[in-house]
């Protein structure tokens, strides 16, 4: 005779609007998370899913790769730093675009082929190989399009499509130095030579990149070092933004679990005399609240199923721009998260049943 | 169930048949003095239960001293607030005295930890409580069922052959899937007696059966209790204010301001 699944089946009903409940505040964590990582990653993808153990800047930039400037010169002076194995020039700027018609803001890295500095995160077709050919991530474009610089009028075919590649919450692609090279000059008519933002290096097999990256700013005239992760971490806003969402996020979850709590004393302080009841013809207060237990741990899994459903749907049918993507190991953490918490609000409960004196329940009182 | 707590004498218990001590109606042999009881089942000895401290303190029961023995179905009579169902609570397990001791089967209840006192409601004692008695939410069939559960190694198949015999003695076969909100007055009290009998317990303790029934329906479920307690041998308590139901017991001890005195038999009370 199991009290708790006996009692969900007489009240379907008020535990169909709590599972409702519970699943639109777990639905809300989920959503969240998940679009907090798409814009995260759009904003972070370039430089996160780098080909390069570490970048290195103008001093001047303030960790800025968008702010820096190097001479193209400077690829040799780190490739000279100890414990330096491979190095390659990066440039990148914003320019307008243009692809059948539409024209939007796009990203642009320059990268050497077979150097570090390449992208990652390629998801079909191929890596730009020759001048004129672009790898693009986001936009919305396909391999064999045409993507057209503005104003300078340069084309691009597109030949590879990226994933968690994005720059500046833009479609961002990817074509070699040389393209990068002709486009800034043809914007920018009269420059003695054409700067680029960053050098990607990879160390030495066992040297150790964050001292590496230390050493660089010792060794090359008005050039900082960055592992790739410091340089993801350093993007200006990065943090605050990670912060923000993380604050909603968390408070959507503490909330959820308040509620989820609150919930379930409410349904136990509903039951008093049942549980009295029970107390007094002999049920252990472990047993009515393995019962609480029983009820919380359906409720919140029937309502994580109708929230991943719901959140599924979501990013089908919301169209941020961003790349948004569910991930099952995110999914299946907040879930246990939720349960794990929701069992710990349910103490509230269990302390509220513990506190039961049998006795009350004899004669009318 | 700890090892002192070991089982009381049962009905096949020789002395007890030999003393003709399980009466089976009203006007049996009279009981000797509740002290001189010798195979008593129940012993209540010096219990005391004082409420509160200093100026709020009310002694609600003074000094009860008796004994019940197995297959005898007595009433606690008593006008309101004279400590009938503190009493019963002492008896019961549900409450501890401020002094005194209450045996069952000669294993002393009063000195159990919390827990054993949990398991020896579940096991060894049967209530009736004056109102809610049934878990809303469960069926009458599910209530009795719920009360197996609560005892260790009861198998499923056990637990639903009983519960189905004893709904069907108390009248309520066709009443076994029924919510507690389905059923009346009557009905729900026998479901209650049948929860009390479910783990076939040594006592039955019944507070008030029949304040909430009228005096027809109240009589049906006294006779019902009468019959289930003494053709099953428990030692059955039934804490009453109504003289017309004293008839179906064997005894009567009345309780005046926590003071416990002993009538031999109920037609003293009867005028
Ligand atoms: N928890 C308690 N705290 C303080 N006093 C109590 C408590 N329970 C009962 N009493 C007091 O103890 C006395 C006996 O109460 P008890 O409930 O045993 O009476 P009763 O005979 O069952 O009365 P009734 O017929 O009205 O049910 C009363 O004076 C009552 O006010
Ligand atoms: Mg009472």
């Amino acid at each position: 005779m199991n009290l708790g699944a006996a009692e969900v089946r007489r009240a379907k009903l008020r535990f169909g609007l709590l599972t409702a409940a519970v699943s639109l505040l777990v639905f809300l964590v989920l959503l969240l998370t998940t679009l907090s990582n798409a814009l995260i990653g759009s904003l972070t993808g370039a430089l996160d899913a780098l080909q390069a153990d570490g970048l290195v800047y103008s001093t001047t930039a303030r960790d800025n790769i968008v702010a820096s400037r190097l001479d193209p010169a400077t690829a040799q002076a780190v490739a000279a730093v100890p414990g330096v194995a491979a190095v390659g020039s990066v440039g990148t700027f914003t320019s307008r675009a243009t692809t059948a018609g539409t024209t939007t803001d796009l990203q642009v890295f320059g990268f050497q082929p077979d150097a570090p500095g390449a992208p990652g995160g390629l998801s079909d077709g191929r890596l730009p190989a020759a001048p004129g050919e672009a790898a693009v991530g986001g936009g919305g474009v396909a391999i064999g399009d045409t993507v057209t610089l503005e104003p300078t009028g340069i084309p691009l075919t597109v030949v590879g499509l990226l994933r968690g590649a994005q720059f500046n919450a833009l479609p961002t692609a990817y074509v070699d130095l040389a393209t990068y090279e002709e486009a800034i000059s043809a914007a920018n008519p009269g420059l003695p030579f054409v700067p680029v933002n960053a050098v990607a290096f990879d160390v030495d097999d066992g040297a150790d990149a964050t001292s590496v990256a230390a050493s660089v700013a010792g060794a090359v005239q008005g050039a900082t070092g960055y592992t790739r992760e410091q340089a993801v971490a350093l993007i200006p806003g990065i943090s605050s933004i990670s912060q923000s969402f993380g604050i909603l996020v968390g408070l959507t979850f503490i909330i959820g679990i308040v509620v989820i709590g609150f919930f379930f004393l409410i349904l136990t302080v509903q039951k008093l005399r049942s549980f009295t009841l029970l107390r007094a013809i002999g049920a252990p207060t472990r047993s009515l609240a393995a019962t609480v237990a029983l009820q919380i741990t359906l409720v919140v899994l029937a309502a994580s199923v109708i929230a991943v459903g719901l959140t599924l749907l979501a990013v089908q049918g919301l169209n941020t721009g961003l790349p948004v993507s569910l991930s099952p190991v995110l999914i299946a953490g907040t879930v246990a998260a939720v349960l794990a918490f929701s069992l710990l609000a349910g103490l509230l409960s269990i302390r509220r049943i513990a506190r039961i004196d049998p006795a009350t329940a004899v004669g009318a009182r | 169930m700890t090892d002192a707590m070991t089982p009381g004498p049962t009905s096949e218990d020789p002395v007890l048949a030999a003393t003709g001590s399980v009466p089976n109606g009203p006007g049996e042999p009279p009981a000797l003095d509740a002290t001189h009881h010798a195979s008593a089942l129940l012993r209540v000895s010096d219990v005391r239960k004082v409420y509160g401290e200093g100026h709020t303190e009310v002694v609600a029961v003074a000094d009860a001293t008796m004994a019940v023995d197995q297959g005898e179905f007595v009433a606690l009579l008593g006008p309101s607030g004279s400590g009938k169902t503190t009493l019963i609570s002492i008896v019961g397990g549900l409450l501890s005295p401020s002094g005194g001791t209450v045996t069952l089967g000669g294993s002393d209840v009063t000195g159990l930890s919390k827990k054993d006192l949990t398991a020896f409601r579940a096991e060894r004692v049967g209530f009736v409580f004056q109102s809610a008695n049934l878990v809303p939410f469960l069926t009458a069939r599910e209530n009795l069922l719920y009360v197996a559960s609560l005892v260790k190694g009861t198998s499923r198949a056990q637990a639903q052959a009983r519960a189905d015999g004893l709904l069907e003695e108390l009248g309520l076969g066709a009443r076994a899937k029924n919510l507690p909100e389905q059923l009346s007055g009557g009905e729900r009290q026998r479901v209650a007696i049948g929860r009390a009998l479910m783990n076939d317990p040594d006592l039955v303790l019944v507070d008030e059966p029949t304040a909430a029934l009228d005096t027809a329906m109240g009589r049906q479920v006294v006779e019902l209790l009468r019959r289930e307690i003494k053709g099953r041998g428990k030692t059955g308590i039934m804490v009453t204010h109504d003289l017309r139901m004293v008839e179906y017991t064997d005894r009567v001890f009345e309780i005046l301001d926590g003071h416990l005195t002993h009538v031999e038999e109920p037609s003293a009370l009867r005028h």
